[in-house]
């Protein structure tokens, strides 16, 4: 695959269609790969792909395109972007919601099936930080780990998929200008919402005893915010200062105040990428709560985010009939 | 230091040892919360983690908490009655430090207490002593832990760091197997050793002799070196060169990096002024200093509008000058000690290792001299 995409953004370069193209390059610790900028079809061997792309590209859009008040008749870049599933339903997202011009942005559709959770295959070696991995081979569906012991680990790739990727129902992308790789199966849809139909099931007290857990943990470096591709708000609620909505420490009740901003504006927008909860240096468990939106606003609203450019967003629309019993009972 | 003095303790008797000092000192160790380590207030449920590698936040937390409250203040009821709100300070901030009991911070790795040295000739410094971090410091004892295993990402000896640093603690600790390897290094700490004589034996010439071993294998377990000699000079002259156009395009705007520093002392100011319900007026409030990034992009927003660090370049090229010019311009000090925290936890891994070795290669490509 990786040729094939190298041989795409080489053409897309000599035939001057893009003037920067983002995909992943070579991370520099094992089972890791490094976001990788590229402006000439010179540098294309930077670029690699694995089971460890798993940072959603499309959060670097909206910062090529922010409006440049003084400066007239800018030329907007032309960007070419390798997309995965989740980047290509973030980008739709992006597009939808006028962050970035669609005809500034070439999709690279690539079918993907499924990136590794980091964490996970630790665990699989040594718990903690017990033992340290040194080096990372993957070879076909499977990935072979060497300690610094120099023991040696072979792992199945499905046994360390990020939960999010086990859930993935998109692992093709659905809008783009040119489409990698050959079609993957979908994922059983009863598997992905196991988990979060289990935590409904809990009263509520439960419940907000789990989300108090969790919001302790954090110590509000905003990174699930920067990591996110909607989180693009030119001013965050939790930094501005007039009106002041939020305390900046890391009280519990400004940590609860700013997560829970945080993920509602997420409503009907958070496509699952699990960008959020893989730049978590805390180990927040908040795919369940932005999981839990994504439910409600399926069942509700009928709408599943970034999968079509046309169909209007429940928070853009209102019909007469729309559900509103999460209001009035919580 | 000379023989003599190195004395050993009973992996064993550790915990009896810290629960035992409970009653004077405010004792920190490294404790496992939520799959990671922590530093945390001694809890006698829990082992010590003699493997662990290092704490996840760095121990700066301690002195310099990621919020702190400076002082309080209540409004005056005969001005409140006028319609204007005066305030005046109360006597003591109420999380004001607990009990007036000395702090011991046991097990801490040596870069980190590197980390202090560094921050001390901030917040102590001969112009300027702060008295929140100063207070506590200065009641601590500083107890570390040397490196047997150093992380994939250590890099400390590209610093001023070692797995056996000694400076900034007051007693280094030598893991050799069933036993510890104590060794005094200040004045406070060899007090400390004699006062508590009865925990300790002297330590045998095997003793010290597998330490040195082990310190050995240690140095060469560090596999990242980042050669950074002469770095300031380099950075002097760099402030406009093009390297900065293009580093930190993969950088995503967090926190992670200066959060988790254990030298990245950069903080915010506010007030919290607490409101009646359904009042315009206001009972009182605190003072509250907190951590703060040069990675935020709030963090240089003038009240006009104006940023003079408007995009992530300016932000990173502050963070890198920062650390590796303006610092040891004031304080002759490079601060960043190769802990790796911010190699090893940024979501992008954008490398600072990575980024320095570009750097010192690093040749501007003038103008005229380009074809």
């Amino acid at each position: 695959m990786i040729e094939k995409i190298k041989e795409t953004v080489k053409k897309l370069f000599n035939e001057d269609k893009i003037d920067i193209f983002i995909g992943y390059g070579t991370g520099t610790l094992p089972l890791r790969t490094v976001p990788c900028f590229i402006t000439s079809s010179g540098d294309i061997e930077k670029l690699v792909w694995n089971s460890y792309c798993f940072n959603n590209l499309a959060v670097y859009l909206p910062r090529f395109f922010l409006p440049q008040p003084q400066k007239k008749d800018v030329k907007l870049p032309r960007i070419g972007i390798l997309a995965k599933g989740c980047d290509d339903r973030s980008i739709v997202g992006l597009i939808k919601e006028n962050q970035i011009p669609r005809e500034n942005i070439y999709i690279i559709g690539i079918s993907c099936n499924g990136m590794i959770d980091v964490g996970k295959a630790q665990n699989y070696v040594c718990k903690m930080q017990e033992v340290e991995i040194i080096s990372a081979e993957e070879k076909s569906g499977s990935i072979l780990l060497e300690d610094e012991d120099k023991r040696k680990v072979e792992l199945k790739k499905e046994d360390i998929l990020a939960d999010v990727c086990e859930c993935c129902q998109y692992t093709n992308p659905l809008i783009y200008d040119v489409l990698i790789g050959e079609e993957v199966k979908k994922n059983k849809n009863e598997q992905q919402e196991a988990f979060i139909k289990e935590f409904e099931k809990k009263p509520l007290e439960e419940r907000w005893k789990y989300f108090q857990e969790q919001a302790s943990k954090c110590i509000r470096c905003y990174a699930c915010r920067q990591a996110c591709p909607n989180c693009y708000c030119k001013e965050c609620f939790a930094e501005q200062t007039k009106p002041k909505w939020i305390g900046v420490t890391d009280n519990i009740s400004d940590i609860m105040f700013f997560q829970i901003g945080r993920i509602f504006h997420q409503a009907g927008r958070c496509i699952d990428c699990g960008a959020c909860v893989r730049a978590c240096p805390m180990g927040i468990d908040l795919r369940i709560f932005t999981y839990k939106l994504i439910k409600d606003v399926k069942e509700f609203f009928g709408y599943e985010a970034g999968i079509s450019l046309e169909e209007a967003p429940p928070l853009a629309t209102f019909k007469s009939d729309d559900k509103q019993e999460f209001i009035t009972e919580p | 230091m000379e023989k003599e003095k190195l004395k050993i303790i009973k992996k064993n008797d550790v915990l009896k040892f810290l629960d035992s000092l409970q009653k004077e000192y405010e004792v920190f160790m490294p404790v496992e919360r939520n799959g990671d380590i922590q530093f945390s207030k001694f809890s006698s449920e829990k082992d010590f983690p003699w493997n662990y590698r290092n704490t996840k936040i760095s121990p700066k937390e301690i002195f310099f908490p990621q919020s702190e409250t400076l002082f309080s203040f209540k409004a005056e009821e005969s001005a409140l009655s006028s319609g204007s709100m005066i305030f005046k300070p109360e006597d003591e901030p109420e999380d004001s430090i607990s009990e007036n009991k000395n702090y011991l911070i046991f097990g801490i790795r040596p870069c980190d207490t590197l980390a202090f040295s560094l921050l001390d000739k901030l917040f102590g410094g001969d112009d300027f002593q702060d008295t929140y971090y100063m207070e506590k410091r200065s009641k601590a004892t500083v107890i570390s832990l040397a490196c047997n295993k150093p992380q994939v990402t250590c890099f400390c000896t590209s610093l001023k760091g070692r797995p056996d640093n000694e400076e900034g603690a007051d007693i280094i600790l030598f893991d050799i197997g069933e036993n510890i390897l104590v060794r005094p290094i200040t004045k406070k700490g060899e007090k400390f050793i004699e006062s508590l004589s009865s925990w300790f034996e002297d330590a045998k010439e095997a003793d010290i002799k597998k330490k040195n071993e082990i310190m050995v294998q240690s140095f060469q377990k560090i596999r990242s070196t980042a050669d950074i000699q002469n770095i300031k000079e380099k950075l002097d002259k760099a402030f406009d060169i093009s390297f900065w156009n293009e580093i930190h395009q993969k950088c995503l705007g967090c926190g992670i990096c200066t959060y988790l520093c254990p030298t990245c002392y950069c903080f915010n100011i506010t007030d919290e002024i607490e409101r009646t319900a359904g009042s315009s007026t206001s009972s009182g409030g605190k003072r509250i200093r907190c951590w703060d990034s040069c990675m935020f992009s709030l963090f240089t927003m003038h009240a006009s509008g104006h940023n003079p660090r408007p995009s992530y370049k300016e932000r990173m090229r502050q963070r890198i000058m920062h650390k590796f010019n303006y610092c040891p311009e004031n304080f002759k000090e490079i601060f960043c000690i190769g802990c790796g925290r911010c190699v090893r936890n940024c979501p992008v891994n954008l490398d600072l290792r990575e980024m320095l070795i570009l750097l010192m290669s690093f040749e501007e490509i003038k103008e005229d001299e380009k074809v």
